[in-house]
């Protein structure tokens, strides 16, 4: 059951902050509700206050420009994202990544600002985007502030947001020439959250064939997407072989630290980093290898 | 000549299937009435618990609140399935002094709207005396573990024996002796409409129950029981059921407490349980550890089997002890085995009862069994089809003491499979091909219920205008059975389905059928359609006769609305103006005439088999373990096809179901609570799981059945998970013995393989 609330809908950014910033503690923001109705309706959330922010134009946008990146704001629905011809072009692994991220329905409604905002380890944004370097653009009634989205994520369901602030945007930067980034989720039906994923960004060395720099990224392996930044080292500045990419795979799994639940234990979960870290390492690696467009 | 059949072998849309994806069938779910209040159900979060004090004052002090009602308002019966087994009878529904499963019922409240009657449900104060509680059918059984029930030491509820042949004698004769232990799961029908119901009691003392059900006829019975009412003072409705599948033929807590809430206000009552109490607190599939020994000659002809099985029943009986003898049954099938030994054991438990589901104990049986013959062929270097075609049930064939099958495809289906199989030539590595033989019951001849009605009724009213009022007993929840039982009807009389108007789903106007269970309907009410429309029918060709005064040795018949003589077809007239004179004739009298079907000396089981062989397609990633189902390829036998449509709507229905049993589907549990209540994380497959599938038709003709057909319901949930262990098996070399069949447990199997490589 549903507890009552008071109702309000904001139009504008500011609107919203004033919101925020008069009902305090006693709030929570809604976009999408994909997550939040589903805490409410549990009757783990009972806000005496519903801050609608789904009606904000001016946080629903998608641009890029190619000497800045992409910004794409927090209000924006996976829908859009996944349909974006700017987005397909300039970032193919947020389109794939969107095609497999829920139903439908609940792409229709939900936001990329909503689902970093609930900080759900095993949401398939936070790996990827990290993997693509991204930031994020936090706001309050008095200030703006940007973080990498690295630091975003604190513990399960928790963020760096503060009562007052409102996600605005998250921002990627220009891919280096003779990058890849790919992603896959572990699931057992399509579409489902994933039991353990992993996202990978392999950038060469402008002449030659040894790694420049590379990101892992693992989701729903620890309490937060999390960096195996060991395993990372492992690879820069190397060339590629099968012995480094056991290495690679099994220090990953090391620096994972799962838990166990009813869809796999901490040991399958481990093993599955392993499986997949090779897998995208290898499937980056080819793929960034690949003379430039 | 004329085609044999006009309407039967057509494929045709469900008759109602436009009302459904219209959105105007009017479920349960739908019904709203004047002054109607909102119930819900106070559930215990103990497994198992004494209640010592029950306090509704605060909850009937909230403002919106009517009334609250526990186990002190009922007439403190025990109800249960199996009426003509006292002991078996052991639900109370409201408990009064016990509760032995989490979510069971002890308190209900009616109010003004569902919020406030949720927080009505918080102010009832509960005291308990937590007891410890026993979770596992091994455990359970021990000596000194904690008991359930009073009367049932050791916890054992049901036990089940059936033997023939001398098995000793047969391990003795065998080469080869295979002995294997299997586990299988859980699962949950998960309906698309949960359990639901509106009751109506009145001032004249009837009672109405809208509600969504399998039997509207047992819910009648079992409602007027436990309150005290006359059978015909309660009428059951249900026009529409969303989804069965075994799990709403049982009296259920939103029918029984909105009852006895109404009872106490005379007002409306409606009750929908959430998807959560669906999970947690209606039944489910029956878990079962199953130990099986096989003898069988070097040539694979099979010798002897002794089966033993022990099966989580928790905390009440339910349809339970059908499935434990079912299951017994059908570890033997389809194959002919000289000697066979199963002892069964039902045993309680604290955690939510078990009881029907789709296949009733069959797919466990057919899962172990197919299993275990793959595992044998392959110890002796013997192709699967090969073994399995040697031992093959044929028609004729005596299950000794048990069963006698009559129409038989099994072999025909194998040469089907066979076919198939070789036509995929050689498969790509890690891909394989595992097959599953099965049969099925058409209805059960058990009537543990103890009707005095016949098993099936049906009755015919023809209208001045040809129209035809068909009234039969049977519920389609989305199986089908009103287009069958119209197609049946239609054909027999020689009309057009167009011509028939379908009356069912109420008590008060329709015959007594005892619902749709047991893959009964298109048998057994078919057989009292068919034999209301042919009493019909020689009614009208009576005056028929009269009008064309053929010579006395002509027969006549009616086909596509032409009543003519059979050899003579173009002699004839329209059934249109024949039925017109023939109401004048009988002093207009509309043509009225009954149906009626009862097995008779047709065995312990049936009247009739199903037979099939299916073959899955999967592959294994060596990585993760997980599986993809690639193709799935089904050779049924279920006699002569009514609807050739609804026939593949219930394999490719079946097929996800059984595939989910078979790798995706469980009820995880601690102490008594299942963790996974919701969709999210009760994984049932979807479209993008479902692999290609096909059905290759083998016609046989059953000589007990409507124009010669057979079940095609629960027997195809029965070979999928099977099938798809075996096509791990011939994937990987391994065979998992414990289901569902997850990528973990393959991939941990894997690791032990390549461990057990190396040394
Ligand atoms: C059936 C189902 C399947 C799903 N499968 C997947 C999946 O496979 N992968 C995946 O990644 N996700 C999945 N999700 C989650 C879903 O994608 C996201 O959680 C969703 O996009 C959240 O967006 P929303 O706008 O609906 O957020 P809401 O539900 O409205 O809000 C979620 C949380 O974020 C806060 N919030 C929202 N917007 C802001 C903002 N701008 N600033 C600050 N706080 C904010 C809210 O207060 C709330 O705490 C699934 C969800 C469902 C229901």
């Amino acid at each position: 059951m549903i507890r009552d609330f008071v109702y309000s809908k904001a139009k504008t950014v500011k609107e919203a902050l004033d919101l925020l910033e008069e009902h305090k503690e006693n709030y929570k923001i809604i976009c999408g509700g994909q997550s939040l109705l589903i805490l409410m309706r549990q009757g783990l959330v009972a806000p005496a206050n519903l801050i609608d922010i789904k009606s904000i134009e001016e946080l629903s946008y998608i641009n890029f420009k190619p000497k800045d990146g992409l910004k794409i704001g927090a209000a924006t629905t996976h829908s859009d994202i996944e349909k974006s011809s700017s987005v397909k072009k300039h970032y193919p692994v947020l389109v794939s990544m969107e095609k497999n991220l829920a139903s439908v329905q609940t792409r229709n409604w939900g936001t990329i600002g909503g689902n970093l905002a609930h900080g759900d380890p095993a949401g398939d944004p936070g790996p990827v985007f990290i993997a693509l370097n991204a930031t994020v653009k936090i706001a309050n009634s008095e200030r703006e502030r940007s973080i990498p989205l690295e630091e975003f994520f604190i513990d399960y369901f928790e963020t760096v947001l503060e009562d007052g602030e409102l996600l605005l945007e998250v921002q990627f930067p220009v891919v280096p020439p003779r990058t890849a980034t790919v992603y896959e989720k572990f699931n057992i039906i399509k579409n489902d959250q994933g039991i353990v994923s992993v996202a990978v960004s392999i950038t060469m060395e402008k002449k030659g064939s040894s790694c420049k720099d590379a990101r892992i990224v693992l989701g729903a392996a620890a309490s937060i997407p999390i960096r195996a930044k060991k395993a990372e080292k492992l690879l820069i500045g190397q060339k590629l072989n099968n012995g480094l990419l056991e290495k690679i795979g099994k220090r990953a799994s090391k620096e994972a630290d799962p838990v166990a639940d009813i869809h796999a234990s901490e040991e399958y979960r481990r093993h599955l980093v392993e499986a997949l870290t090779k897998r995208m390492v290898r499937k980056a690696w080819d793929q960034a290898r690949k003379p430039a467009r | 000549m004329m085609k044999k059949y006009s309407v039967i072998n057509t494929p045709i849309h469900n008759i109602d299937g436009i009302a459904k994806i219209t959105g105007r069938a009017e479920y349960a779910f739908d019904i709203k009435l004047p002054h109607m209040l909102y119930g819900k159900i106070l559930r215990s979060p103990y497994p198992h618990a004494k209640i010592l004090k029950i306090n509704t004052k605060k909850a009937e002090g909230l403002t919106g609140v009517k009334a609250v009602v526990t186990g002190k308002d009922t007439l403190g019966i025990k109800q249960g399935i199996w009426r003509r087994f006292k002991e078996l009878c052991d639900e109370e529904i409201l408990a009064r002094s016990k509760v032995r499963y989490i979510g069971e019922p002890v308190a209900a409240v009616a109010a003004v709207d569902e919020d406030t009657a949720e927080e009505a449900l918080d102010l009832i104060e509960v005291e308990y005396e937590s007891l410890p509680g026993v979770f596992g059918p091994l455990e359970a059984i021990k000596q000194g573990a904690p008991q359930l029930h009073e009367h049932a030491e050791r916890n054992i509820n049901v036990t089940r024996h059936i033997e023939w042949g001398d098995v000793d004698e047969g391990f003795k004769k065998a080469d080869h002796v295979r002995e294997d232990w299997f586990r299988c799961s859980s699962q949950h029908h998960v309906c698309m409409e949960t359990h639901n119901a509106v009751a109506s009691f009145t001032p004249d003392k009837k009672l109405t129950v809208w509600t969504s059900t399998q039997s509207h006829y047992y819910i009648q019975v079992l409602l007027s029981w436990v309150l005290g009412l006359r059978e015909n003072d309660v009428r059951v409705i249900s026009r529409y059921t969303g989804g069965g599948f075994g799990s709403k033929f049982e009296l259920d807590s939103a029918q029984f407490c909105s009852s006895l809430l109404s009872m106490k206000l005379f007002k409306p009552v409606k009750i929908i349980l959430t998807r959560e109490e669906e999970f947690m607190a209606t039944k489910r599939r029956t878990p079962m550890f199953y130990y099986l020994r096989t003898g069988v000659k070097k040539d694979g002809t099979f010798l002897a089997k002794e089966g033993r099985v022990f099966t989580e029943g928790g905390a009440y009986t339910s349809m339970g002890a059908t499935a434990l003898y079912l299951t017994g049954f059908f570890q033997a099938f389809p194959y002919v085995w000289p000697s066979y030994r199963y002892d069964g054991y039902r045993v309680y438990t604290n955690t939510a009862p078990t009881s029907a589901m789709r296949g009733f104990g069959a797919p466990q049986a057919t899962f172990c069994a197919e299993t275990q013959i793959d595992l044998i062929a392959n110890d002796l270097g013997i192709d699967p089809i090969k073994i399995r075609r040697k031992n093959a049930m044929y028609p004729g064939y005596e299950v000794p003491g048990q069963a006698t099958i009559q129409s038989c495809g099994l072999s025909q289906c194998l040469d089907k499979i066979e076919k198939w199989i070789k036509s995929q030539g050689k498969l790509p590595p890690n891909r394989g091909i595992g097959i599953a033989a099965y049969g099925f019951m058409s209805g059960g001849i058990f009537n543990w219920f103890d009707t005095p009605y016949a098993f099936s009724s049906a009755v015919i009213q023809v209208k001045i205008d040809g129209k035809v009022d068909l009234y039969i007993g049977s519920q389609d929840m989305g199986q089908g059975s009103n287009t069958t039982m119209t197609m049946i009807c239609a054909e027999e009389l020689g009309v057009q389905v167009e011509d028939i108007r379908l009356h069912m789903g109420d008590t008060e106007s329709c015959p007594v059928d005892l619902g749709a269970w047991g893959s009964r309907e298109t048998l057994m009410q078919g057989n009292a359609v068919k034999m209301a429309a042919a009493k019909a029918k020689q009614q009208i060709i009576e005056y028929a006769a009269a009008k064309l005064s053929p010579n006395i040795v002509y027969d006549l018949d009616i086909k596509d609305r032409w009543v003519h003589l059979i050899a003579r077809p173009e002699r004839g007239l329209s059934y249109y103006d024949v039925v017109k004179e023939a109401i004048r004739g009988k002093d207009g009298q509309p043509i009225i005439a009954r149906g009626h079907y009862t097995p008779h000396r047709k065995g312990m089981i049936s009247p009739a088999y199903s037979f099939g062989v299916q073959a899955v397609d999967a592959e294994v990633d060596p990585d993760t373990g997980k599986i993809t189902l690639k193709n799935c390829v089904t050779a049924h036998d279920c006699g002569q096809v009514i609807n050739p449509l609804g026939v593949k709507g219930q394999l490719e229905g079946a097929m996800a179901m059984a595939a989910g049993y078979g790798f995706t589907e469980d009820l995880p549990m601690d102490e008594g609570k299942i963790l996974n209540p919701n969709l999210v994380d009760y994984k049932v497959l979807r479209a993008t799981e479902m692999p290609e599938t096909k059905v290759i038709e083998v016609e046989t003709y059953e000589p007990e059945g409507p124009f010669g057909a057979k079940e095609a319901g629960e027997g195809l949930t029965n070979p999928t998970a099977g099938a798809l262990g075996n096509a791990v098996f011939h994937a990987t070399g391994l065979s998992i013995k414990n289901l569902p069949i997850t990528p973990e447990k393959v991939l941990e199997a894997l690791k032990e393989k390549k461990k057990e490589e190396k040394k």
